[in-house]
């Protein structure tokens, strides 16, 4: 039989081993690993076009966006006037962000960053986005400014009941626009009453890839568009993180609703055959 | 000597602290870093890079002969008009060491291999590795450069209380400040740093900011403070400096879009953009 004293220090014990360290550290073993430098996995083969949003689709007409016939004409306006040499609806093409969904083609490399309250996706790309995934258990704010990326909200679940976490569920609303859903222009609904919902986790079979079940409900569309964007984690230690500036080169720019090039000689050019020159009026003096 | 009780009691004990010391090293245990969670903004503003000094002149940058000529060429051309040195207008990156001016809502995320310093402004997010590595032979240059890290115990009590950054490889063109005092050509910069927590006041940071570069006489040493936001849930601005902005360049002009959505000077008597590749019809049909 053990004795009193045994009994007390046994308590003692376990109570101050209970409060050493264990408790305060962040156990990111209770997340998938998410580490490293993550790009857009490669196209099924016959797959063309920049960036698609469906991967598993040509872009363009291919992608069989279920758009609302109104959207679907803008779409071929973006279409035509892209075929002429403009940069049709592609925001992209005024260093304007892609937002969301667009910008988890992952045109360029992604970090993610998982803590207890929030999960951060770093792409450098037009626009410096670190897109905040809040995991805190807050509630959808009232109000909230508009963005391009939206405002997400997340938590974590354990489908297989194995006790570690490894789905991240995701909501997120509150846009502003012109958003599209891809550079041939594919255009989200001027109201941007967007909400997206993604299911993100590791493949079963293969722990360096990564899935982005993405559902939009928007009102340029006639039903939710769910597709499955993956990531292919790149094996190299210490990745290189390229720094991408939309500004710098751009040889696009614009002048009210028009487009133009700016020539190797630093002259303007039209994009488009027949296309008028930017009014000048306000120029006192002529051009040499 | 024990008796089988008190062998079971230690078997217990042994087995308690395997248990823990397994955790901990699972886990990361960010108790050993400083809290520097939340938003953070600095601390009188981000227009001066010597915060304790006046912006411009008054910032009183040693210079070399040559850079100071430069500089006050800079400010003659932004007093009618022009952008001079510093080109953020167009919305190219600030750069190092401009972008710890703190131009917009901070946020710093500690990770073991990187700490994510992330800002709400043009182009600002940086990574400091702290991953033990040595520099790279070659690393592609950039406006915010190649960032590495070591956090150090300075107070011996066993946590770490700063973090010693040094950053290389640059491109430019970059300025200290938006009055335009010029960084050298040659992009040889080294920028050193002591990112640290106030003593008294835990929600005051400080980053001692030491430049050297061959624009000046010496070595440039500034104190900058950031002030962290008592909002455990803030709201994080989006912004896209190419949004709404209105300068235009076109070779080496600036020029601006009315609100009218015309172009116009930016200084008097600026001649227009050279039309040299628009045909005469298209340029005849242009109201004047």
């Amino acid at each position: 039989m053990l004795n009193r004293i045994l009994i007390s220090a046994m308590r003692l014990t376990v109570a101050l081993l209970m409060s050493v360290g264990v408790a305060a550290a962040f156990d990111d073993s209770q997340y998938p690993n998410l580490k490293g430098q993550w790009i857009r996995e490669r196209n099924p083969a016959g797959v063309t076009g920049q960036g698609p949003f469906d991967p598993t689709k040509s872009w363009g007409h291919s992608q069989q966006a279920p758009l609302t016939p109104e959207y679907r004409a803008k779409f071929e306006e973006s279409l035509a006037d892209q075929a002429e040499g403009g940069p049709g609806l592609w925001p992209g093409a005024r260093c304007l962000p892609p937002g969301m969904p667009a910008m988890m083609t992952n045109f360029r490399p992604m970090e993610i960053i998982v803590k207890p309250e929030t999960t951060w996706i770093l792409i450098d790309h037009i626009h410096e986005t670190h897109r905040r995934i809040f995991t805190d258990g807050r509630r959808w704010p009232e109000w909230v400014e508009p963005t391009f990326d939206g405002y997400s909200i997340g938590r974590w679940i354990d489908t297989d009941g194995d006790g570690r976490f490894d789905t991240l569920e995701v909501e997120t609303r509150h846009f502003k626009g012109p958003r599209t859903f891809e550079p041939s222009g594919m255009p989200l609904h001027d109201d941007s009453q967007t909400v997206i919902m993604e299911r993100i986790y590791l493949d079963k079979a293969d722990p360096n890839l990564l899935h982005d079940e993405m559902t939009v409900i928007d009102n340029a569309l006639t039903k939710p568009w769910t597709v499955d964007k993956k990531f292919r984690r790149v094996n190299e230690a210490r990745p290189y993180w390229p720094e991408d500036i939309c500004a710098e080169g751009q040889a696009m720019i614009h002048v009210g609703k028009e487009t133009y090039w700016v020539a190797g000689d630093g002259n303007l050019m039209p994009v488009k055959k027949g296309q008028a020159p930017p009014d000048l009026r306000y120029f006192k003096q002529s051009a040499k | 000597m024990l008796d089988r009780n008190s062998i079971a009691f230690v078997a217990v004990v042994l087995t308690l602290g395997a248990t823990a010391w397994t955790s901990d090293a699972r886990a990361w245990d960010d108790a050993l870093y400083p809290d520097l969670k939340g938003q953070w903004r600095v601390v009188g503003g981000p227009m001066r890079f010597d915060p304790n000094k006046p912006w411009g002149p008054g910032q009183e940058a040693p210079l070399t002969p040559e850079y100071q000529a430069i500089f006050e060429a800079n400010l003659k051309a932004q007093a009618v008009g022009g952008q001079g040195t510093t080109p953020t207008y167009t919305c190219l990156s600030p750069g190092m060491p401009r972008v710890t001016n703190g131009y917009g809502q901070i946020e710093f995320v500690v990770t073991p291999d990187t700490t994510h310093v992330l800002v709400q402004h043009i182009h600002d997010n940086r990574r400091i590795f702290t991953d033990g590595r040595n520099w790279p032979a070659d690393v592609e240059p950039s406006f915010l450069g190649y960032s590495i890290g070591k956090w150090v115990d300075a107070d011996g009590d066993g946590r770490y209380d700063q973090l010693e950054v040094e950053t290389r490889y640059f491109k430019g063109p970059r300025a200290f400040n938006s009055s335009g005092i010029p960084l050298h050509n040659d992009n040889q910069t080294v920028v050193k740093e002591r990112i640290f927590l106030d003593r008294s006041d835990r929600d005051l940071l400080h980053n001692q900011v030491t430049v050297t570069d061959n624009a000046l006489t010496r070595p440039w040493t500034v104190s900058k403070r950031y002030r962290r936001e008592p909002d455990r849930q803030p709201f994080w601005r989006e912004v896209n400096c190419a949004e709404n902005n209105n300068h235009v360049e076109i070779g080496k002009e600036n020029y601006m879009m009315s609100a009218d959505g015309l172009l116009m000077p930016t200084r008097k008597d600026q001649r227009p953009p050279d039309l040299r590749y628009f045909n005469a019809e298209a340029t005849g049909a242009v109201k004047r």
